[in-house]
This record gives structure tokens, C-alpha cells and sequence, in this order.
């Protein structure tokens, strides 16, 4: 490693941060390998090690002998003083090397507020913010994750985004570079145009331009070549029994927030909650056997020691052969003292069986999202829960011995009212109530409810994307209201901060016209934004102001039905039509039942997918 | 690939049996905490399939002890950790096994059943390398004249709160050298539960007396190596 960066070492907080050296690190001879992918993570080492998408795409792409692909993560603010001091930019974890040394670097966007981390990055590895500005020697940049399913507020920055799940995507996109190159015919402009125009899922923004109507909507997209695609459809691993599964994994010295096994079952939900982007974007739903599934947590746990598996995907208590899954898994877990968890629990689906199969739960706390206070709004956003399953649930939980229970709800949902609000604290305080009518509770004990609310954020390809939010004053007289109808003492109220969700609405339906606010506020040093203690809403209204962006057009504004959306460049698979039909249904209380009980006609199941219960489905399965 | 089942068909053991493990914690491995060790070391433990003891209790867990703790910053050649195993796993395989899962950085040098008691350890034994374009036999004789005769105020912070502490108290012996541009120095240290202090120290109080590294943190480079650990006879190595 850089004999400067080690000079510092010494004199950082956390400095296992930096200092790298893991046990399945993947280290590779630069010299021998034809693409060098340096593959971003816009926030802390610790966060960063905990994300699924970068064990998984650090695999894939380490999985080929041509690639070598190295880590790098967002320095701390005591590291980024050394590192100006000194002249250090940013460099890869494994060879200490300067990242814009790289053939290719990705960055992976999961989170709105992970975009001036993202620029503040670029900026540290002395590479040219705007696309346009860079010549033929700097890295392609490629963004990717959840984020690029809107990618026009960062459009200037990003050379090009994969759409959709990366592991065979950034392959075929490294493998073409490889390709120009040693036919001796790259250039930057031609490689970006032949991706866009050969591989599935690569939106080049350069190559589309965008015009506005005066009232500052988008008046017209167009492709700059017939060769590109006019709407970028996203790419799924059709079959997920053959998605790139890494068979170790780089293990961090220092704790990661997420420091276990995360066994993805599936992808997608069948469930469709109207406010969920995660829900919509990862469609079609795509189940892994478990016989597969058990060889691959025993593989993993073989190679790591870990003593947790964590069985992850949207709604794990959807899964359909959650039971022989858990089942083969208990065979070994159990007698290796191997716990398994679950990181989210349906009420309806929660029972006393599950709860023993599951350490997680074998904790004083579970958490269970009803997301909203009364069945009217339930219905309005497809929640699909009633106020029985939640009793149901938290009584089992209570004759379990538990004593904790954490609930999630959402302020500012479309249609909401008082009496909403006010079925917040009411359905809190009915657990309370539960609690003390439970014969089987632990004895002596109280309980603790804790009520936990979000602000909604309507988000790209949802059938409220068109919503507008709620004003910061009208969330904050909501979160007001709730708390005077919190009476019990046994029910904590925690809310989110309105003002870092209304940034988070800007940057999520934001178009182009932000990129001038992002490039300001990356030139006066805005980084971790995802950080409480760096987020700084007085100054993002002050870019705002002065790059001439109105927050609240894109933030408060009802959009319209026929506007050009931003992010209708891409085809994330569902179809506009559904989420517009999905929006009037809302508009009447009406719910939608989910896949495996009826077909809604989505559209996702036009991309294809095995095992899967979408009817039209090559390779459907189930009927 | 390694067969991680095999502990469960070894003979078990009349009872739990302690073995101890002699590590390396080097290069990089030197900025790891003592706390991110012990995680770090669980695990390694478990994926090199040693027919680990666990703990009855509710919340069954593996027994893992280590010897004198190694402040980040510092290498060692001499690190120990005691486990326990239940059942019957040849030495030499353990140590195959464990090295198997760890890096050069982290590596077993020795298992064995151990004798002496981590009570037992009273000194280690440090080497200093501070990289100085300056040094020079003149430079050498200045280090080797202030250790030897101090004061040499040191805060030592303990849980017990702060206290000012004179260093020359916990050095048994040391010894001098000038490199081409470094200072080598070997300090054996007080060491062990009762009577501890920081090798670091040594550093500390080398700057403040002599302004080394022209008083510029950016410019320090120092290598601290913890080479021995020894006995109450300052020269026996504990094993």
C-alpha cells in the first residue's frame, strides 16, 4: 500500500477502515489481467460491507480471470483532512492504488442521499465530475443499484448506468472494453456507444437529449442514434438457481453493520405495496430451490464462520418453500450453533412455528410493519394486512416471552386524514392493551411498543410516483398531532426527519436540471449526506436557490398523468398503464391481490423468469 | 475443500482440554483493535472446523482467552490465544487448519497444550524501528543518554483514570542502534496485568524530548514490534 496512506494510519479514528488485508480479499496480478474495475460504495467501509449487491457483483466480476476488481469506499472526514494534507487521492482497497488508475469505475447508487458522497468521491479521486469533461485516459464511470432507476439528477456525472441486476450485466459491459481495446479500436465515445447499442441494460445519458416545456416539464427525449435503444430495459438474472453465487467472501476485521450470511432466497414481491419501489423494480418474482439455497448457506458458512444467516428477500414469509428451506437448514445450523434471522416479518404470515425456527426472534424485540393507522389506508396503499393479523401476530410474539415490539408506519400517504394519524396511536396502544389480555405473557414485565414513522417519499415507478409529498410544515404538524395521541406511556414515538425525506423526494423524481445543483454542492464539499451529523438542509436549499431549482416542483407537485417522466427512459419492466390502474384503485380503497393469488398484468413477467408465479413466465412452474 | 462435519465424528474428550494457539499479528493486521481480533478470531475458529467447546448456558458460546492484549498500532511476532476444544484433533492438524483460514499478516506459528499460565508473563520484549533521514551514531547516543536518564513523564490512562507515570519504571533493559536512516531501538517492557505500560510510550516520550519527526505527525514513521514475551526472570520466554 501507498507509503502515505499508511503514514496516516496511525492517526485516524478506525483505521481497520482502511487498512485492508482481509481474508478473501481478492488479490491478482495487474500486470495479467486486461481490466482493472474499481467498484465504488458512496459511503463508509462498515456500510459498505455489509451490502449484498457488492459481495455479489465483487464476485461476479473477480470470477473472471481478465477482470480484476478491487473495493473502495467513502474515507471518513478525518481521513479526507489527511488525504488533502497530503495530497493522497482516493484509492482501492486491495492495491492502494490510485482509483483513477482504473479502467472502469462503478459506483453503485442505493440511496438518494448517497449522491454527493458519489460526486464528493470522484472529486477525491481527481476525476472530472461531468462526463463531458473527460478525456480518453480517465475511468468509464458506470452507476448502478436502485437509484439508476431514476438516473437523470446525476446524468452529467455518470459516463453510463447498468439498469437492473448487474451480475452477468458489468461482465458483458468489461468484457466489451476488453474487446475494443485489443481490437485497437476503443475510443470513449465509441465503446459508450456500442455498449448502449449492443448490451441490454446500459443507458448512456449523453446519447439522449432532453427538452423542456416552459412550465419546466420535460417536453420530448429523443436517442441521438437509431442504433440505441429508446427506452432501456432493465436485465434480470432470468433464472436465479444460475445467478453467480460467490462461494467466499471478503471478511471484514472491523464490524460491519451487517456482519452475517445473507442468504437471498428470491427476488421480487408478490405483494405490491403501492408506495414500495422495491416491490415494483425487482419484479418478476424469481424463487431459488432450496436444495440450492442450502448448499450455497452451507458453502458460506464453511468458508466464513459466521454464526447468523440472515434468509433475505422483500417478504421472506412469502417465499414458497420457506418450510423445506428452513427445515434442510435447521439440519446442520443447529448442531453447528448457527442462528438463522429474518430481517422482516409479515404479520399475517407470523406464527408461533416460525417464531421458534427463527433466533431473530429469539431476541426481546420484533418489528412488524402495518405502515399505516387504520384498514382504509391499509387498502389505499395495498398493505393487504388487517388490524386482526397485527393482534394475531403480536400475541404470538407476547406468549413467545417477547415483551418488545417495534412498528413501522408511513406519515403523509396519499389520502391520509386525522382519523388516519390518529389510528396510528390507536392500533399502538390496542398492543399495549393485547399485551396485558395475553394469559401467556411474561410475567411482571411491561411491555414497550415502539411506534417508528417515515415520511412518504413518492418514488419512480410506483403508483404514487405521480403524488405529491406532503409540504415540511404539513409532516411536521402530522408528526405533532400523532405524538398529543400517544397517551400511554408504554408506546415510544419516533419519527423521521421531514427534511432530509423532502431532499430525498427532490433527488428521487428529480430530471437533469439538478445535476447543476449536485455540482455545486459537490464543489462546496457536501459528503456523507447520508450521516445525520453532515446532512444540512439550509445549505441544499441554498444550492437549490442558486442553480435555480424550485425543491418543490419536484418534491410537493402533483405530476401529471400524461407528463413526460424522467425516468420514462427506462423500462423497469412494469408497465405505466398498471401503475396507473394501480393509482385509481388506490384512489377508491381498492386492493389489488398479490401474484401467486391472481395476476394484476404488470408486465414484468415479459421479461422473463424461472420459477416464478407470474402465468405468462417462460418456465413458469406453478400454473 | 475442507470437510467442516469431521469434528463430529472424532473420539471425544473426558474433558474439555485447552489448547494454545501462538500467532503472528503483523503489517496490516496491526491496525485491527484487540475486540475486532476476538470476532475476527470466532470465526476463524469456526470455518477451520475444530471440534470447538461450547459453553452450556443459554446463549452457548466458544471459550476464547488471549494473552497479553496488543495495542492497535503495534505487530507482533508473540501473540497467544487459548481455546478449548471437546474432542480429539492432533495439534499439528489445528494448526493446518486454522492457517488455512488466515492470512500471513494473521498466522499460526505454534499449537500446543499449554503449561504456564498468562499470570505468568511479567516483561515483553519490543523492537523499535523510527524511520529518520537524520539518524547517525550522534543521534543514537542522544536516544540511548535520554532514556537512560528521564525523568520521562508519561500520562498512562487506565480505567482507573489518569496517571502521570515515569517510563524509565517499567523498562528492564534496552538498547540503542543507528541504521542508515533509522534508530533501531530493543526495549523490554513491563508487562502483564499488575504493572503494564504501552510500548507506544516509548515513542511518545522520545518526541516530546527530542522533537523527532521534526515535530510533524504527517511525518512520523515508526514500526513498533512486539518480538518476545518473557518471564519474571526477564529472560525466559514464556510458552
Amino acid at each position: 500500500m501507498n507509503e502515505k496512506i499508511t503514514s496516516v494510519l496511525k492517526s485516524v479514528e478506525k483505521p481497520g477502515r482502511y487498512s485492508g488485508g482481509e481474508y478473501g480479499a481478492v488479490i491478482k496480478d495487474k500486470n495479467a489481467v486486461k481490466a482493472r474495475f474499481a467498484f465504488a460504495f458512496p459511503d463508509t467501509y462498515e456500510i459498505g460491507m455489509s451490502n449484498l449487491g457488492m459481495r455479489l457483483l465483487y464476485g461476479a466480476l473477480n470470477n473472471e480471470s481478465d477482470i480484476w476488481c478491487e473495493r473502495v469506499f467513502c474515507p471518513w472526514v478525518d481521513m479526507q483532512e489527511k488525504m488533502r494534507e497530503l495530497n493522497i487521492p482516493l484509492w482501492a482497497h486491495e492495491s492502494g492504488d490510485p482509483v483513477s488508475e482504473f479502467d472502469i469505475l462503478g459506483i453503485t447508487l442505493g440511496y438518494e442521499m448517497c449522491y454527493t458522497t458519489a460526486l464528493a468521491m470522484l472529486k477525491m479521486a481527481g476525476i472530472p465530475l461531468r462526463a463531458d469533461a473527460r478525456g480518453e485516459d480517465v475511468p468509464i464511470v458506470i452507476g448502478g443499484g436502485a437509484c439508476a432507476y431514476n438516473p437523470e439528477p446525476v446524468a452529467d456525472f455518470f459516463d453510463c448506468f447498468s439498469i437492473g441486476e448487474g451480475e452477468d450485466n458489468l461482465v458483458e459491459f468489461t468484457k466489451l472494453y476488453i474487446r475494443m481495446k485489443e481490437e485497437g479500436r476503443y475510443t470513449r465515445a465509441g465503446f459508450l456507444h456500442e455498449a448502449a447499442a449492443t448490451i441490454k441494460g446500459i443507458y448512456v445519458p449523453s446519447l439522449y437529449a432532453v427538452d423542456y416545456n416552459e412550465d419546466g416539464t420535460i417536453k420530448s427525449v429523443t436517442r441521438k442514434y437509431d442504433d440505441i435503444p429508446e427506452k432501456v430495459e432493465k436485465c434480470i438474472i432470468a433464472d436465479m438457481d444460475k445467478a453467480y453465487f460467490p462461494d467466499k467472501l471478503v471478511m471484514p476485521y472491523i464490524e460491519a453493520v451487517h456482519d452475517r450470511i445473507m442468504l437471498e432466497v428470491y427476488r421480487g414481491c408478490i405483494r405490491g405495496c403501492r408506495f414500495c419501489q422495491a416491490g415494483m423494480i425487482y419484479r418478476p418474482v424469481r424463487e431459488k430451490t432450496p436444495d440450492l439455497l442450502n448448499k450455497q448457506a452451507r458453502c458460506l458458512y464453511d468458508a466464513t464462520g459466521y454464526e447468523e444467516i440472515s434468509l433475505m428477500s422483500l417478504s421472506i414469509s412469502d417465499y414458497s418453500k420457506l418450510e423445506p428451506l428452513t427445515r434442510s437448514l435447521l439440519d446442520w445450523t443447529d448442531r453447528n450453533m448457527v442462528s438463522l434471522s429474518l430481517p422482516s416479518l409479515r404479520v399475517d404470515s407470523f406464527s408461533k412455528e416460525l417464531m421458534e425456527r427463527i433466533a431473530s426472534v429469539r431476541t426481546s424485540s420484533l418489528t412488524f410493519a402495518p405502515e399505516a393507522g387504520t384498514q382504509r389506508l391499509r387498502d389505499v396503499i395495498n398493505k393487504n394486512v388487517r388490524e386482526e393479523d397485527l393482534m394475531h401476530a403480536v400475541n404470538v410474539a407476547f406468549s413467545g416471552g417477547k415483551t418488545n415490539v417495534k412498528l413501522y408506519f408511513m406519515n403523509g400517504l396519499p389520502t391520509e386524514t386525522e382519523e388516519d394519524i390518529a389510528g396510528i396511536a390507536e392500533l399502538a396502544h390496542s398492543v399495549v392493551h393485547e399485551y396485558y389480555q395475553n394469559p401467556n405473557r411474561q410475567k411482571g414485565r411491561s411491555p414497550q411498543v415502539t411506534v417508528s414513522v417515515s415520511c412518504f417519499i413518492p418514488k419512480p415507478f410506483t403508483p404514487f410516483q405521480w403524488e405529491a409529498q406532503d409540504t415540511m410544515e404539513r409532516l411536521a404538524e402530522k408528526q405533532d398531532f400523532l405524538r398529543e395521541q400517544i397517551t400511554d406511556r408504554k408506546v415510544r414515538y419516533q419519527h423521521h426527519n421531514a427534511k432530509v425525506s423532502r431532499i430525498e423526494a427532490v433527488l428521487a423524481r428529480g430530471n437533469r436540471k439538478l445535476c447543476a445543483a449536485l455540482e455545486l454542492a459537490a464543489n462546496e464539499g457536501f459528503c456523507l449526506d447520508a450521516w445525520d451529523e453532515f446532512f444540512d438542509y439550509d445549505k441544499w436549499l441554498s444550492v437549490f436557490e442558486r442553480t435555480g431549482v424550485d425543491p418543490a416542483f419536484f418534491a410537493n407537485r402533483q405530476f401529471g398523468l400524461d407528463e413526460i417522466l424522467p425516468w420514462d427512459v427506462i423500462d423497469c419492466g412494469v408497465t405505466k398503464e398498471f401503475l396507473k390502474r394501480e393509482r385509481a384503485k388506490a384512489y377508491e380503497a381498492a386492493t389489488t391481490p398479490n401474484c401467486r393469488e391472481k395476476c394484476a398484468g404488470c408486465g414484468a413477467n415479459r421479461l422473463g423468469g424461472e420459477r416464478t408465479p407470474c402465468p405468462a413466465c417462460r418456465g413458469n412452474n406453478e400454473g | 475443500m475442507k470437510d467442516n462435519e469431521k469434528k463430529f465424528t472424532l473420539p471425544l474428550l473426558e474433558a474439555p482440554r485447552t489448547v494454545r494457539v501462538k500467532f503472528r499479528k503483523v503489517g496490516n493486521l496491526q491496525y485491527i483493535s484487540h475486540l475486532d481480533l476476538q470476532r475476527t478470531f470466532s470465526r476463524v475458529l469456526v470455518r477451520a472446523g475444530l471440534p470447538l467447546w461450547y459453553t452450556k448456558g443459554f446463549n452457548p458460546h466458544i471459550k476464547m482467552v488471549f494473552g497479553l492484549p496488543l495495542p492497535v498500532g503495534c505487530e507482533s511476532e508473540t501473540e497467544f490465544l487459548d481455546i478449548r476444544i471437546e474432542r480429539d484433533m492432533p495439534l499439528s492438524e489445528i494448526k493446518e487448519r486454522l492457517n488455512a483460514e488466515l492470512t500471513e499478516e494473521l498466522a499460526v506459528r505454534e499449537v500446543y497444550f499449554a503449561e504456564r499460565k498468562f499470570t505468568d508473563i511479567a516483561f515483553a520484549a519490543y523492537e523499535y524501528t523510527l524511520t529518520l533521514p537524520e539518524a547517525d551514531a550522534a543521534l543514537a547516543a542522544t536516544v540511548e543518554k535520554t532514556l537512560s536518564e528521564g525523568p520521562l513523564t508519561f500520562v498512562k490512562r487506565s480505567k482507573s483514570g489518569e496517571k502521570e507515570v515515569d517510563v524509565r519504571d517499567f523498562i528492564r533493559d534496552f538498547k540503542v542502534e543507528a541504521g542508515t536512516g533509522e534508530i533501531r531501538l530493543a526495549v523490554t517492557l513491563s508487562a502483564g496485568e499488575q504493572n503494564t505500560l504501552t510500548p507506544e510510550a516509548i515513542v511518545t516520550v522520545l518526541k516530546q524530548k527530542l522533537g523527532l519527526f521534526a515535530g510533524d505527525p504527517l511525518k512520523e514513521r515508526y514500526r513498533i514490534l512486539r518480538r518476545r514475551v518473557l518471564m519474571a526472570d526477564g529472560v525466559t520466554e514464556f510458552e
